[in-house]
């Protein structure tokens, strides 16, 4: 997995490559927590990330949380398989996702 | 009474034994198609009965009489078994039709006039008398092979054995071929049947011998063998099953190289991205997330297999392990649980001295 960031004036964007799961989702944790203070909202761009699994949406599920408070978290990309991960365990309703184009 | 009778036949050559111990019974009006992997000693067997090979031991029987026995007059029991070969095996410096009435004439003494009427009317019934007057290189793989059956029952043979009639020709000549022994099925001509074919074996077939291990591993009606076979081999050949087996001997599990084992057996038989992904979902949120955590040291190995059936496309992963009694998908970790279930067409915990999931997909 490959994390990219840019903080454009508190926008923090990653984008993330590759696969997130129980191997590499405390990459991706880590990696947000570092910028949660410097940042207002966060953006994920998932257009290459071809697997997730519950390890990975847990991230993604306190990244929400903590964003909450602040400007939010939006997913972006998501590819239809991911799209059908995040429908299946109900996180579609609960995160703001838009799939990929 | 049986036709054909085989007991203990065995055939060695010098580094391998294709048939350890058969036995069978052929009665007559059956039609026995003869499957298995390659290497199992189908033609072998066919061969031994006609006695183009001569088996090492055990005896078979022949409307009463042991062909096994040195003293029995093999050409006399030949006439009583036609054989299609693989390659045709032609005469090709003969025409079609002298092609036909060559062995009734020589052999069976049939008048010249009569054995020319009759091989007429057969090569009638496969489709070629237009054809009676070219030469065997003339004719297309297809025509061939109908000519090699007509020139077969030209004998008029107690019983036919085919030996894989159909492995030598191009796709499109397959069809004209399987309907030719099609309707001498219908016919009543007693048969066996070396093939691949294994839709047709389904169809045109009243028993099915499954061999392997040197032997008939497996009989039984079509519906027996093709939709429950009861060995795990026929399974295996019969649902194209294709089988990753992983094995987890530590808590401390190499996940990376586990995951990439499952992407690499799902490429190599061709399997979608989705089944792959599922698969991989399947082993990290319940064997890594769930279980190995649950039931520890005492849990292990984990055994892991996954099955792919290139019949119908269905996948199936079980996982299996040691411990206490741990059911993952009702005392496990609530979002994992839901991921496999939803995902899955049915997944199952079943304990019997040791835990077992079952998941299925597609």
């Amino acid at each position: 997995m490959d994390i990219r960031k840019t903080n454009n004036g508190g926008k923090l964007a990653v984008a993330v490559i590759g696969r997130v799961d129980t191997s590499t989702a405390p990459q991706l944790e880590e990696q947000l927590k570092a910028d949660y203070d410097s940042c207002g909202s966060v953006t994920i761009d998932l257009s290459e990330v071809s697997y997730i699994s519950s390890a990975g949406l847990r991230v993604l599920l306190s990244a929400h949380k903590v964003m909450m408070k602040k400007g939010g978290l939006s997913i972006i990309g998501a590819k239809p398989e991911l799209m059908e991960i995040f429908e299946v365990t109900g996180f579609s309703d609960i995160l703001d996702i838009s799939g990929a184009e | 009474m049986s036709m054909i009778k085989i007991e203990h036949l065995r055939k060695e050559y010098p580094n391998v034994t294709p048939l350890q111990d058969v036995c069978a019974e052929v009665n007559k009006g059956d039609v026995i198609s003869i499957i298995g992997p390659s290497g199992t000693g189908k033609s072998t067997l066919l061969r031994c009965l006609n006695q183009l090979e001569t088996p090492t031991s055990g005896t078979v029987t022949v409307d009463g009489e042991v062909i096994t026995d040195p003293k029995c007059d093999i050409s006399k029991v030949r006439r009583k078994m036609g054989m299609v070969f693989q390659s045709f095996n032609l005469f090709a410096n003969l025409s079609i039709i002298d092609n036909v009435t060559a062995a009734p004439v020589t052999l069976l003494k049939v008048p010249k006039e009569q054995a020319y009427r009759e091989g007429m009317e057969l090569l009638r019934r496969v489709g070629l008398a237009e054809k009676a007057d070219n030469f065997p290189d003339e004719l297309s793989g297809g025509q061939k092979q109908r000519v090699a059956i007509a020139r077969a029952i030209a004998m008029k043979p107690e019983i036919l054995l085919f030996d894989e009639p159909t492995s030598a020709l191009d796709p499109t000549m397959v069809g004209e071929v399987l309907s030719v022994i099609r309707s001498l099925a219908k016919e009543g001509m007693t048969m066996m049947i070396v093939t691949h074919e294994m839709k047709f074996a389904r169809d045109v077939s009243t028993r099915v011998f499954y061999m392997d291990e040197g032997g008939i591993y497996e009989e039984g009606s079509p519906s027996e063998i093709f939709e429950s076979p009861k060995k795990e081999k026929t399974r295996i050949f019969i649902k194209r099953l294709k089988q990753l087996q992983l094995k987890i001997t530590s808590a401390d599990v190499d996940f990376v190289s586990f995951v990439s084992q499952i992407e690499d057996f799902g490429r190599r038989n061709l399997l979608s991205p989705r089944a792959i992904r599922n698969m991989q979902l399947c082993f990290e949120e319940l064997a890594v997330q769930n279980i190995l955590p649950a039931v520890g040291d005492e849990g292990l190995p984990v055994d892991i297999t996954a099955e792919y059936s290139e019949q119908d496309g269905t996948a199936v992963m079980t996982i299996a392990y040691g411990g206490r009694k741990y059911d993952p998908l009702t005392e496990g970790d609530e979002l994992s649980a839901m991921m496999i279930k939803k995902l899955a067409n049915s997944a199952e915990f079943s304990f019997d001295k040791t835990n077992c999931v079952t998941v299925r997909f597609g």
